[in-house]
């Protein structure tokens, strides 16, 4: 009885094509949309969550806090912090270091090009891989003799040197005032989507190299800012009871309060995007519901406008035997049809749209596919809350007077 | 007696809030399995409320209607389904086929609502179909066809559960005078053939093909007499043959 009813409300559906698909029209833009804004903010996620993942959701900053007004020469870090903290933390804390770089130009021969050094220390690619295409990664020597060697990422490298293969040559920058020339010891490539790059803010001229943090960070400076990374075998627990025993450490040790020092990790900052980009999706795909709203009061509208057109056709139905029940349940299936088949285009529109957009920003996008069940049964409910009415009109015709009809 | 219908004392009264109007006062009458019978009247004479509560579409007011031995008057709306459906094969003046459907399908439609099995289905639509020469039609739409071919669409419909009653209601009112011929034809073979056989008719020369004439006036049965000498038909018992 069921597959009948479908049969008979395809037929229906088939006899007024145009106006079916009008009908349609409203759920198609509606589920489309929702589909659409879903997906796009599912991919976001997934993009944002990927590039914290390569930056390293362990990494946290402390330093201390920028609303201090009494803001103490103390209250700065010292390499002795590094020391102490890594005596007490070590076994979870993977790697640490002052978080100090360098930007300015560099110079080979007479050609220039704005870079970035980053101070790290040896042991820096076991938290940030990097694959060493040419030559070696800074070891312990470089970093306990304080040598100027750099470790170059390979596209610039290409750009001041003509070649991928830089090792052995040299480049010029002034740090802190004096000028330092370099020697290149290694070459890294770094694979980054179009999206990390962007985000990264990479590839836009500046160029990338590696430096021991030493050069950097004397003994008995004072630095703003540490940074470190936990080990990644630690749960969430551990993770944060971890985080909140250093930075209670340090407050300790200078004689403040924790919440006098600024911390921050990956996770809590890819949280907040993650909540931003979590809302813009609910309050635009809220918007993008009401037009599914729209779309049923115009199915509800058409499915109106023909239980009056047939009734003479119920009223023959009615008359060869059809219960009230079976005329109801035939409009409401032809109303829940109407609202799915649309639903389902919408869907397929939306997916269609949102891969073209991923193919031509070369992004994964996430189309998930309980999403497009959940919409596909959702616009059926649709049609179906908004052909009870309908329905019941319909079923409520008397036979006699709907066989007189005309 | 083996009465297909029997009314007993039956009263129709319409109340329209303002006046009520009788519809019909006091009936009796029995119609015996395998009667063919005419019921006549003019316009408000009674005979559509009649035909409408010997249809079960609508119910009495008061008295009672046994139909095939069941107290309709007794039963709710849902049983009336079952009754329209099983019991009563309808044909109406203006066919009530439905338009977006093949012929076939629309043969279909009361054995879809005594969930009869597809193949089932299908099997005695297209019977049906053959036996009022429609065998080479069975997926045309109704309006591809003429009004007389409809009308056999219609009546292959009645035919389809088998009903013990075939109902007309002004079955020839939207006919030619050839076509009309044909559908009374076709409703005497069925009456050959054992069928009961109630037409609703204002037209004399429709109500001379029937055996019993019952004659409506103002909501009474003003006469009910055996027609002697029906309209002849040609007697081969192949109801294609004749028509096509």
């Amino acid at each position: 009885m069921l597959l009948e009813n479908m049969k008979m409300a395809f037929a229906a559906l088939k006899a007024n094509k145009m106006r079916s698909f009008l009908t349609m029209l409203g759920i198609i833009i509606g589920i489309g949309s929702v589909i659409a804004i879903v997906s796009i903010g599912d991919t976001m996620r997934r993009m944002f969550t990927d590039l914290y993942k390569d930056v390293g959701i362990t990494q946290a900053f402390i330093q201390p806090g920028y609303w201090l007004e009494d803001l103490r020469q103390s209250d700065y870090f010292t390499v002795d912090d590094i020391e102490k903290l890594k005596e007490i933390f070590g076994d979870d804390i993977a790697y640490i270091d002052s978080s100090a770089s360098v930007s300015g130009e560099i110079t080979v021969g007479r050609r220039k090009k704005n870079f970035n050094l980053t101070g790290i220390d040896y042991n820096y690619q076991d938290v940030q891989p990097v694959d060493i295409v040419y030559g070696r990664y800074l070891n312990e020597g470089d970093i306990k003799g304080r040598k100027q060697n750099a470790v170059m990422e390979a596209e610039a490298a290409k750009e001041m040197f003509g070649s991928e293969n830089a090792v052995g040559k040299t480049f010029r920058m002034t740090v802190y005032g004096s000028v330092l020339e370099f020697n290149i010891v290694g070459v890294y490539k770094k694979e980054m989507s179009p999206f990390q790059k962007l985000m990264m803010g990479t590839g836009n001229g500046t160029g990338e190299a590696f430096i021991p943090w030493t050069l950097l960070t004397w003994p008995n400076d004072f630095f703003y800012s540490l940074r470190y990374f936990a080990d990644t075998k630690l749960d969430e627990e551990q993770l944060s009871a971890l985080n909140s025993d250093i930075v209670s450490y340090i407050a300790r040790s200078k004689g403040r309060n924790a919440e006098d020092f600024y911390f921050t990790t990956a996770a809590n900052e890819m949280g907040a995007v993650d909540s931003v980009l979590g809302g813009v999706s609910a309050a635009v795909g809220g918007i993008a519901a009401i037009s599914l709203l729209v779309g049923g009061i115009g199915i509800m509208n058409i499915m109106l406008v023909s239980v009056t057109e047939r009734t003479r056709e119920i009223g023959t139905r009615k008359a060869l035997g059809a219960t009230t029940t079976d005329i109801m349940i035939q409009f409401l299936t032809e109303s829940a049809v109407l609202s799915a088949v649309g639903g389902l285009i919408g869907v397929m529109l939306a997916a269609g749209l949102v891969s073209l957009g991923g193919l031509i920003f070369s992004l994964p996008v996430v189309i998930k596919p309980g999403v497009v069940i959940m919409a596909v049964g959702f616009s059926a409910l649709v049609g179906i809350f908004f052909g009870i009415y309908p329905a019941k009109k319909a079923a409520a015709n008397d036979p006699i007077i709907a066989l007189r009809y005309e | 007696m083996d009465d297909i219908i029997r009314l007993e004392n039956l009263v129709k009264i319409y109340d329209t809030g303002a006046l009520r109007v009788l519809g019909l006062d006091r009936t009796d009458l029995s119609i015996k399995r395998g009667e063919f019978v005419a019921i006549m009247g003019h316009s408000g004479s009674g005979k559509s409320t009649l035909m409408n509560i010997l249809g079960c579409l609508d119910r009495p007011t008061l008295g009672k209607y046994y139909l095939d031995g069941e107290a309709v008057d007794e039963m709710d709306s849902r049983e009336l389904s079952q009754v329209r459906n099983r019991k009563i094969g309808f044909v109406f003046q203006s066919f009530n086929l439905i338009s977006r459907m093949s012929i076939e399908k629309n043969v279909e439609i009361p054995m879809i609502y005594a969930r009869k099995k597809p193949g089932e289905r299908r099997q005695r639509a297209i019977e049906l179909l053959t036996r009022v020469g429609l065998r080479e039609r069975l997926w045309h739409q109704p309006n591809e066809l003429s009004g007389g071919q409809r009308q056999r669409v219609a009546i292959a419909r009645a035919l389809a559960n088998d009903p013990p009653l075939i109902l007309a209601d002004e079955p020839t009112g939207n006919l030619d005078s050839k076509a009309s011929v044909e559908i009374m034809e076709l409703f005497a073979g069925l009456h050959r053939e054992g069928a009961t056989v109630v037409v609703v008719t204002h037209e004399e020369n429709i109500a001379a093909y029937t055996h019993r004439i019952i004659t409506f006036s103002d909501g009474r049965i003003i006469s009910d007499r055996i027609n002697e000498n029906p309209t002849s038909v040609s007697e081969s018992s192949d109801l294609a043959d004749r028509i096509s």
